[in-house]
């Protein structure tokens, strides 16, 4: 179905699906194809008049199924003020109206700490060697906390030690670490304690049975959890090798009705070089059944 | 009366999040069960499992796999069906259990003396009871806040509209409609007591399913307890027809013994 889906969710601020919009449209408002429509000009919409001063507004508007990301009633054909205030330099073509002169840019001068393009490195703990740049590994500009101290030890490259693959992520019950919603019984009574999800391959690998408890290490510390084995989760086969995957939620702590593990414990302190979000989604570890 | 109101649950758009859960307990004021302190239940996302007492919505998880990732993750949230002819209805005793002008099925707390005769009728395992009130409790349809025009609290909280409240008369072929895009799409789906010529005149809560009515835990043929009353009758009659036929032998003995007996002796 072609659409924004404006009305599953809600997207702050304007429930708008995609900013700056208007660029899915070409200088004259119309969309680039027709599989790229998103927004466009309707140069026949008539226009109600301006609701505050009363004079009439010509026709045409930006329509489209997302919630256009520009003055609704400027034509593609509207020349900015060179030198106008706030958004009076704008003209009808420039569709990213929070720069100041209106452009998307590819690079800049200050700022990003890498880019401008998409390229793959390999998290910074993985089984595998980058297969795109055997010499780097993963992203030189990676944001290292604590390097080389006891708390952020850090696998190296197929340790063996620690040969699978984990993400950690978040469940729909609770939010967060889970200080506010561990303490609340209609949310503790729906994901009452901490578990690993792992697939059926690994759990028959390891002698591991549903709800057994597992513990899980990584070069920084060691959690205990109860087993969830499921197919929903498994093998990744990369560069040849057979790589369990196992995943855990990381809402748990030590105090509320629902206790268990820290999970950010394993985590390692690596964060993505630009904004510093830890690399939760993928390092490595061990899992035994305890 | 007002207009037939319930639920449309579309069980393909469900992702499993539990708002309606939380949405019906925090409308209702039902308890967690052991004030929320419990165990991983080790069955997918499930961790209360059923319907009962404090349990008035319930999102069932089936993982329908063949092997790592190959495979589907069905949800659904289940809920009281408020069927047009009702097993616990026509069971409860006290009269506690009535039809409302929004043909949903309510059970008055302070009329219910806990007999468990409607626990015991309902062929959908939906009511059971509330420890804290000790009488028998399942979903209102959220009476309350049809009253005063308010759509029920799980249907408002519902993020993707999996359920959708509304007039049966509206809701039936919004269902149907859904169905033939699915089919459309190539997707095995049909509706469940969407028909009010089916089992238990329909259900004022139905469902759209994409496998088997019993992968759901739904019966496919739901039944009344009053179902084997025409069958019970009849055994009744005949009984009483045989028993009737002993006695008068019984009789009739008794008597030849005392006519014989005292022929003999004397």
């Amino acid at each position: 179905m072609p659409g924004a889906h404006l009305k599953w969710g809600w997207a702050w601020p304007a429930n708008r699906r995609n900013i700056y919009n208007r660029a899915s449209a070409d200088l004259n408002g119309n969309p680039w194809s027709e599989r790229k429509r998103w927004v466009w000009w309707d140069p026949h919409f008539v226009n109600p008049p301006d609701p505050k001063t009363g004079k009439p507004i010509p026709p045409g508007k930006w329509v489209g199924y997302d919630v256009p990301d520009f003055t609704l009633t400027m034509p593609p054909s509207h020349k900015g003020k060179p030198d106008g205030i706030i958004m009076e330099p704008l003209s009808g073509t420039d569709a990213y109206i929070m720069r100041p002169e209106g452009k998307g840019w590819i690079y800049v001068p200050a700022g990003l700490v890498d880019g401008p393009f998409p390229t793959h490195y390999e998290p910074h703990e993985s089984p595998v060697q980058n297969l795109l740049y055997p010499k780097q590994q993963s992203s030189p500009v990676h944001k290292v906390w604590s390097q080389g101290k006891p708390w952020n030890q850090l696998a190296a490259v197929g340790d063996p030690k620690f040969p699978y693959v984990i993400t950690t992520y978040r469940l729909t019950e609770h939010y967060l670490a889970g200080a506010m919603s561990r303490w609340l019984p209609w949310l503790s009574e729906l994901q009452p304690e901490l578990f690993i999800e792992l697939g059926k391959g690994l759990a028959k690998e390891k002698g591991i049975n549903n709800l057994d408890y597992v513990i899980i290490t990584t070069p920084r510390s060691h959690v205990r959890a109860k087993a969830l084995v499921t197919d929903r989760i498994g093998v990744l086969k990369v560069a040849g090798k057979t790589i369990h995957h196992v995943g855990m939620p990381w809402h748990w702590g030590w105090m509320g009705l629902s206790t268990g593990d820290v999970v950010n414990d394993l985590t390692a302190w690596v964060g993505d070089p630009n904004v510093s979000i830890h690399e939760g989604k993928a390092f490595v570890c061990n899992v035994e059944k305890a | 009366m007002a207009e037939a109101m319930g639920f449309f649950t579309d069980t393909t758009v469900c992702i499993g999040c539990k708002a309606c859960e939380v949405a019906c307990k925090e409308w209702n004021q039902l308890p967690a069960e052991n004030g929320g302190i419990r165990e991983l239940s080790g069955d997918s996302y499930d961790n209360t499992r059923r319907l009962d007492g404090i349990h008035w919505r319930h999102v069932r998880f089936i993982e329908q796999f063949k092997g790592p990732y190959d495979g589907r993750w069905l949800m659904m949230s289940d809920v009281c069906k408020h069927c047009v002819q009702a097993g616990c209805l026509e069971v409860c005793p006290t009269g506690a259990i009535i039809r409302t002008e929004f043909d949903t099925v309510v059970i008055q707390s302070d009329v219910c003396n806990g007999c468990r005769a409607c626990i015991a009728a309902c062929p959908f395992g939906v009511i059971d009871i509330n420890p804290v009130s000790g009488t028998a409790q399942k979903c209102t349809l959220c009476y309350d806040r049809l009253k005063v025009g308010l759509e029920p609290a799980c249907s408002k909280a519902c993020p993707t509209d999996s359920i959708q409240f509304g007039t049966i008369a509206e809701l039936r072929p919004r269902a149907q409609k859904r169905v033939d895009q699915l089919k459309a799409q190539g997707v095995e789906a049909h509706l469940y007591g969407a028909d009010p010529t089916g089992p238990l005149g329909g259900l004022n809560s139905f469902y759209l399913l994409v496998d088997k009515d019993e992968v759901y835990g739904l019966p496919h043929k739901p039944q009344l307890p009053s179902r084997n009353l025409t069958k019970s009758a009849g055994f009744s009659v005949l009984s009483a027809g045989v028993l009737g036929v002993l006695a008068l032998v019984g009789l009739r003995k008794r008597r030849m013994d005392q006519v014989g007996g005292s022929g003999g002796s004397n």
